[in-house]
């Protein structure tokens, strides 16, 4: 088939990770490399021990290879993260997140846990604070009816998480209000 | 961009997006949408030609044979960037191609789709629905009492014979900008200021996505 089943419903959190990829980081890289045009623009020059900024992708390849370090988003540590777990626990909106920062925090933390100052705390930190959230958009789902639903700072993968059902109750509702004033031409 | 003091929370925000992102997020609109949605043709093309131009130039770099250990990290850096994209091409034709085999009959009856596809893609419709009618007459239908064989009957309380968008499916919807209101169908009008994300039916956000204003995530 021309797109296989899994995928007709929603996307992939490896997608998403693909897509949140792009976005760019700063490495302190190990080796020297001339600016080079991509596809999505050009990069460099790398000039150690100079910063410089790269899409995600590009940083863990070099990673992998021992080539650079990564330096850690301003959001990405255990202040921040506990900053925003107490916002979390005790207010009742969502707290502001990057919208790709569950994606970005996990690719960065599996492929460079050594230039985090204490990645153990960060992920315990980060499975916290999804955990708060997710307790809050199924909340979130008691104020569900059939016209519209607002978001506010929700985030991509969290999105995700909730699509299928979200998607199905309101579509559930939709079909009972459709049913309930068939007249009434709403499509 | 990103370097204003606080943590920055939409970093690549200001910057103009590039062709790729562009392909990214029509990907990701036709991946969620129920609809077929007009068909990146020239934006296709123009990643293509860029495409060919990186893969031509690690043809050339890889023959040369002085080159240093340099080199050959640029090249496989360039070439793990082209397959990405290629993923992101590919991913974005196959979801059109799922979406036209599954609507095929719909997109041969209604003439407003014809112009969202591509020739190759409204031709591929065509013969795939023709296709499609001949395989069932052949196998069942021509067996069956005439009255029976029509592929287009009205059954009150059943589904139509000829599969067509579901346009009330609901979407999550990301906006782009300050976005001009549209009306929710209980009535009320949403106003989605920038960066706000609804779940809403699609129908409600189709002139808005159409026009850019909203993207679906």
């Amino acid at each position: 088939m021309a797109l296989p089943a899994p995928l007709r419903a929603s996307v992939t959190p490896t997608e998403l990770e693909l897509i949140a990829s792009e976005q760019l980081v700063e490495i302190v890289p190990l080796v020297a490399m001339e600016r080079t045009a991509f596809i999505s623009g050009a990069y460099g020059p790398l000039r150690p021990p100079s910063k410089c900024k790269v899409p995600i992708w590009m940083a863990t390849n070099l990673k992998l290879k021992k080539k650079c370090r990564i330096v850690p988003p301003d959001w990405l540590n255990v202040e921040f993260l506990e900053e925003r777990l107490v916002q979390e626990t005790t207010g009742e909106s969502f707290s502001e997140m990057p919208f790709r920062f569950a994606e970005v925090a996990k690719v960065l933390i599996d492929t460079a846990p050594d230039d985090f100052p204490n990645p153990d705390k960060i992920r315990s930190l980060l499975k916290d604070i999804r955990e708060a959230r997710q307790a809050k958009s199924r909340e979130g789902l008691s104020k569900l009816d059939h016209s519209e639903l607002s978001l506010p700072n929700l985030c991509s993968m969290e999105i995700n998480e909730i699509r299928p059902f979200f998607i199905r109750a309101m579509g559930v509702l939709i079909d009972i209000i459709k049913d309930a004033q068939p007249q009434q031409d709403i499509a | 961009m990103p370097d204003a003091g606080a943590p920055h929370i939409l970093p690549q925000d200001a910057a103009e997006e590039t062709s790729y992102q562009q392909l990214m997020k029509h990907w990701m609109n036709e991946r969620h949408a129920p609809d077929i949605l007009p068909g990146q043709e020239v934006l296709l093309g123009k990643l293509l030609d860029h495409v060919r131009k990186q893969s031509d130039d690690v043809q050339l770099l890889r023959a040369d044979p002085d080159s240093s250990e340099e080199e050959h990290f640029r090249i496989m850096l360039v070439q793990t960037e082209i397959e990405r994209v290629k993923f992101v091409v590919r991913s974005y034709i196959r979801t059109r191609l799922h979406k036209i085999e599954k609507f095929a009959r719909f997109i041969a009856a209604t003439p407003e789709m014809h112009e969202r596809l591509s020739k190759a893609e409204l031709e591929h419709a065509k013969r795939y629905a023709r296709l499609v009618e001949y395989h069932f007459n052949q196998t069942v239908l021509q067996s069956l009492p005439e009255e029976q064989r029509s592929l287009e009957d009205n059954v009150p309380f059943m589904p139509s014979m000829i599969p067509q968008p579901d346009k009330l499916r609901p979407v999550f919807v990301h906006a782009r900008q300050a976005c001009a209101p549209v009306r929710l169908p209980d009535g009320s009008a949403l106003t989605m200021q920038k960066g706000q994300i609804s779940l809403t039916p699609y129908y409600v956000i189709e002139q808005l996505l159409l026009r850019n204003e909203v993207e679906l995530v």
